[in-house]
């Protein structure tokens, strides 16, 4: 039993042993290759000089003090910031080793490949079964949508608790059910990245870990980038971290990228003293 | 931490004060402060209550002398007010008097209905492109517009459709519905008077009134709801058909009520607009034709002059039936809207 | 993305802006029309000389349009306020649920049935004759619902916390109401008033019947003295014979429409202030 979410420690959380501890020093496979990427919203520089490969079918966490850029680093990963006005990106981010910001690219198209869950659960206004089925179905997805949806909110765990009443609001389901109808309906259009923007943290501790083990099952076919706050989350589900923190400059605040690596490493032995600061709890 | 979505949504405003009423322990002066404020608070109920006495019982004479017959003939007339007087049910009548609501309740639910089709569906999607294509520092500039249109006055759109808007209509989009030739659609287009004109300038006074609650709703649509949809990869349109409209669905309905109340109960637009074909039933859709509320309007003064005081009963008793028809579309409006928030769908911010 | 989805959302797109232009052409034409109309009659003449059939004065009718507005201010203003009250602070249950909902049922009365019925029984039966008592309280059980409806909104946004302040600090209910609440609520109270009086302002059918109307200056005299006000004089210059006389109608219905957008900048004014003073709480 892991330790609750909400506990303020001043010890070094330790990454459990197995998968996470076991990831290479490197990462070999990327599916994302971002270098020196910056973004601007207006004249304010909010990431400056990002430069981090993403591994297939690993468990990425972003971590970080407030503001240091994390969560608009993960919006840039499936173009959420293009519709925000006012708003500027320079820099390599390779998806597949394509451009992601190339013109032609469709950010439509990009964003049904990469899937994205948010910090409070939002399922849309309609059934629950409609939720998870709208978009295979507005997309065209050649297979039966009844066996989709089982599938999809099965893989969700979801599948038993709702399975009689899929025709109810979305809106009745719990918080923590409502959140696991996000992944379902987020894994139905089979998206190769799930990118999570701080799922849990609208919910109490033990749907906290109900979709911390969802994560890790899911792991095996999709790509996953976490923003989380919570540093025993993020050591108890990532193969990779990487530390983000604010910066003062000149013409303004930025977030910028302190370090990457192994969860297991960045845990145990950073590199940097700021990011110890941060992950023992003497920062702020 | 509990979480945001479990709590059942659009309850918080009527919890809000429960606490602190409980709170305080009333003086004296409080009980004297709330005793005035009480009855205060009475006179929309009081008001209300005086309306509705004092139509039934203008009305009462009316309802004898017509009985069912108010329902089923097809003219309003005040007969001969200088001529004999009839007698019938124990009540007196000017000679020739015929009362039927028919075609003015005819007329007032069909104009306003074909108002509300016109309506409704440019409103909304006039707001939609309001809010998301119109950059944010236009859009104070917009709403101001939207109110000012809500709130000309209607002795103004009536000389406009009657002067400016019905004579164009009739020279060109008539023309060209007449020439299809289909029944109730067909004939002579006159100068521009008549049901249809009405109809659309009822439509024109409306969309304000819905468009810009409409606005509000589609605004206070969470943007992360809309987000949700946008990240598995749906375009703006189905993102407004599967995340918007659901979510203002419940608000849509009461001001779409709301606008056809308005329609409803129209009274000096319409008089201007409705050709003065006071007592009959309209052959097409270009006819003159008239509402309850334009006929009371219209026939006040000259009623005043029936000495047996019938023509002024009768009005009343057309009143009446504007006001159940009122009170049911309220009702209506009500249960619909209930009905669609029953889904457990948070229900129409805004309004 | 296939080629059918891009088009349905470049369609809807174009449905939208088509929906927009016939919202924007028919109230620009509205506009456009009364402005046109009323050139030749656009002048000082329209404040300094009154009504007549040889000049093209309002002075009279626009005084007139004030003191409705002014009476309606008074009367519906401090009813409706203390009824909004009520039915936020004090009212529980089902009290609460009928007072409010009758409320709402008198806001969708049709005017005209309020025009008759005042008509009726306060210009004949009541012999107040066409007069500014009888047209004011027709216009007030007009608006009335609406500025119950704004108090009780406004003073509902006000956080708990100020409530429980006021009685953590021993206050009794009524100052905390005065001191504490209806100070933050105010804003929002006052744009519901400018609200009532921008529906008064464009109103004709509860006052053709209430008001009556006279070329002479209105008097501060509630009963048998007629009052002259813009609307009528649009509704009845329109069908005399004669340019004048249009150009004096569209004139009226052009200062109408100015009073309008005085009352709505003003309420825009109060109801920006109200937004911040909202954000500030709850920060």
């Amino acid at each position: 039993m892991p330790e609750p979410s909400t506990q303020v420690s001043y010890s070094r959380p330790v990454p459990e042993a197995g998968g996470a501890a076991q990831a290479a020093p490197e990462v070999v496979d990327a599916v994302f290759d971002i270098a020196d990427l910056n973004f601007w919203y207006g004249a304010n520089r909010a990431l400056r000089d990002v430069s981090l490969r993403i591994g297939r079918q690993e468990i990425t966490a972003l971590i970080g003090p407030s503001g240091c850029g994390k969560t608009t680093f993960l919006r840039c990963l499936n173009r959420m910031n293009d519709l925000l006005p006012d708003t500027r990106i320079e820099g390599r981010l390779d998806f597949d080793g394509e451009p992601l910001y190339r013109p032609g690219v469709q950010a439509i198209e990009i964003r049904r490949r990469i899937g994205m869950v948010f910090q409070k659960p939002n399922p849309f206004p309609k059934s629950i079964y409609d939720n998870v089925a709208i978009a295979p179905k507005v997309n065209g997805m050649k297979v039966n949508l009844d066996d989709l949806v089982e599938e999809s909110l099965s893989r969700a765990a979801l599948w038993n608790e709702v399975k009689d009443k899929l025709k109810q609001s979305a809106f009745s389901l719990s918080g923590g059910q409502q959140q696991r109808l996000c992944i379902a309906r987020t894994i139905a259009v089979k998206p190769e990245v799930i990118l999570m923007d701080e799922p849990c943290s609208a919910l109490d501790p033990l749907a906290t870990i109900r979709i911390e083990e969802l994560m890790t099952e899911l792991k095996s076919d999709y790509t996953i980038v976490i923003v989380t706050h919570n540093m025993q989350q993020a050591a108890r589900v990532s193969d990779r971290t990487a530390f983000f923190t604010v910066e003062d400059h000149p013409e303004g605040r930025s977030g910028v990228l302190v370090e990457s690596g192994p969860t297991h490493k960045i845990f145990t032995a950073p590199s940097d003293q700021r990011t110890d600061d941060y992950i023992t709890g003497r920062f702020g | 931490m509990t979480s945001v979505a479990e709590r059942p949504a659009g309850r918080t405003a009527s919890g809000l004060s429960a606490r602190a009423r409980a709170i305080s322990e009333l003086t004296g002066r409080d009980r004297a402060v709330r005793a005035v404020l009480f009855v205060a608070a009475l006179v929309p109920t009081a008001a209300l209550a005086f309306l509705v006495y004092e139509m039934i019982k203008q009305a009462y004479p009316a309802i004898i002398f017509n009985g069912w017959s108010f329902f089923t003939t097809k003219k309003f007339t005040m007969g001969n007010l200088y001529g004999n007087v009839v007698v019938k049910h124990g009540y007196q009548a000017a000679q020739g008097a015929d009362f039927g609501v028919l075609p003015l309740l005819f007329g007032t639910l069909v104009s306003s209905l074909i108002a509300l089709v016109l309506a409704v569906p440019v409103a909304v999607g006039g707001a939609i492109l309001l809010v998301e294509k119109v950059p944010a520092r236009l859009q104070g500039a917009l709403g101001v517009f939207l109110e000012l249109l809500a709130g000309i006055p209607s002795i103004v759109f009536g000389l406009w459709g009657i002067y400016t808007f019905g004579p164009l209509l009739s020279r060109t989009v008539y023309r060209w519905i007449a020439a299809l030739g289909i029944p109730w659609l067909s004939g002579s287009t006159g100068a521009g008077e008549g049901l249809l004109t009405a109809s659309v300038v009822l439509a024109v006074m409306i969309i304000p009134i819905v468009a810009s609650i409409a606005r509000e709703l589609v605004r206070s649509v969470p943007a992360v709801s809309k987000e949700g949809a946008v990240a598995l990869g749906l375009t703006p349109t189905e993102t407004i058909r599967f995340v918007t409209i659901p979510y203002v669905r419940t608000g849509l309905i009461a001001a779409a009520v709301l606008g056809w109340a308005r329609a409803l109960g129209e009274t000096i637009a319409v008089l201007v607009i409705s050709g003065d074909a006071l007592n009959i039933y309209p052959h097409s859709i270009f006819d003159p034709f008239s509402t309850m509320a334009a006929t009371i309007a219209a026939f006040l003064d000259s009623a005043l002059t029936d000495s047996t005081g019938m023509a002024i009963h009768a009005l009343a008793e057309v009143g009446l039936v504007l006001l159940a028809v009122t009170f049911l579309t309220n009702l209506g409006g009500r249960l619909l809207a209930r009905r669609f928030s029953d889904a457990g769908l948070p229900v129409g911010r805004g309004v | 993305m296939s080629l059918k989805r891009r088009l349905t959302d470049r369609i809807f797109w174009v449905v939208c802006g088509v929906a927009f232009l016939l919202i924007a052409a028919p109230s620009i034409s509205v506009l456009v029309s009364v402005f046109h109309q009323a050139v030749p009659a656009l002048g000082w003449q329209l404040f300094s000389h009154r009504t007549n059939a040889k000049a093209t004065g309002l002075q009279n009718a626009i005084l007139g349009s004030l003191i409705l507005l002014g009476g309606v201010l008074v009367v519906a203003g401090s009813v409706g306020v203390a009824a909004g009250i009520y039915l936020a602070e004090y009212a529980t249950g089902r009290t609460e649920k009928l007072l409010r909902f009758f409320s709402e049922i008198l806001a969708g009365m049709p005017s005209i049935v309020i025009g008759y019925i005042a008509y009726l029984t306060l210009v004949v039966q009541f012999h107040w004759g066409y007069s500014l008592l009888a047209a004011v309280i027709a216009l007030s059980a007009l608006v009335l619902p609406y500025i119950v409806k704004t108090t009780e909104v406004a003073l509902r946004q006000v956080p708990t916390a100020i409530r429980e302040a006021g009685a953590g600090l021993g206050m009794p209910r009524t100052a905390t109401l005065t001191r504490m609440l209806l100070p933050t609520a105010l804003p929002g109270i006052v744009s519901g008033l400018i609200v009532a009086l921008a529906i008064s302002t464009g109103e004709l059918a509860p006052l053709l019947f209430t008001a009556g109307f006279t070329d002479t200056n209105p008097k501060l005299q509630l009963l048998h003295q007629q009052v002259p006000y813009l609307t009528n004089v649009i509704y009845t210059d329109i069908s005399l014979p004669g340019s004048r006389a249009h150009a004096t109608a569209a004139a009226a219905g052009l200062l109408s429409l100015l009073l309008l957008v005085i009352l709505i900048t003003a309420g825009r004014l109060v109801a920006r202030r109200a937004r911040r003073q909202t954000a500030r709480m709850s920060l």
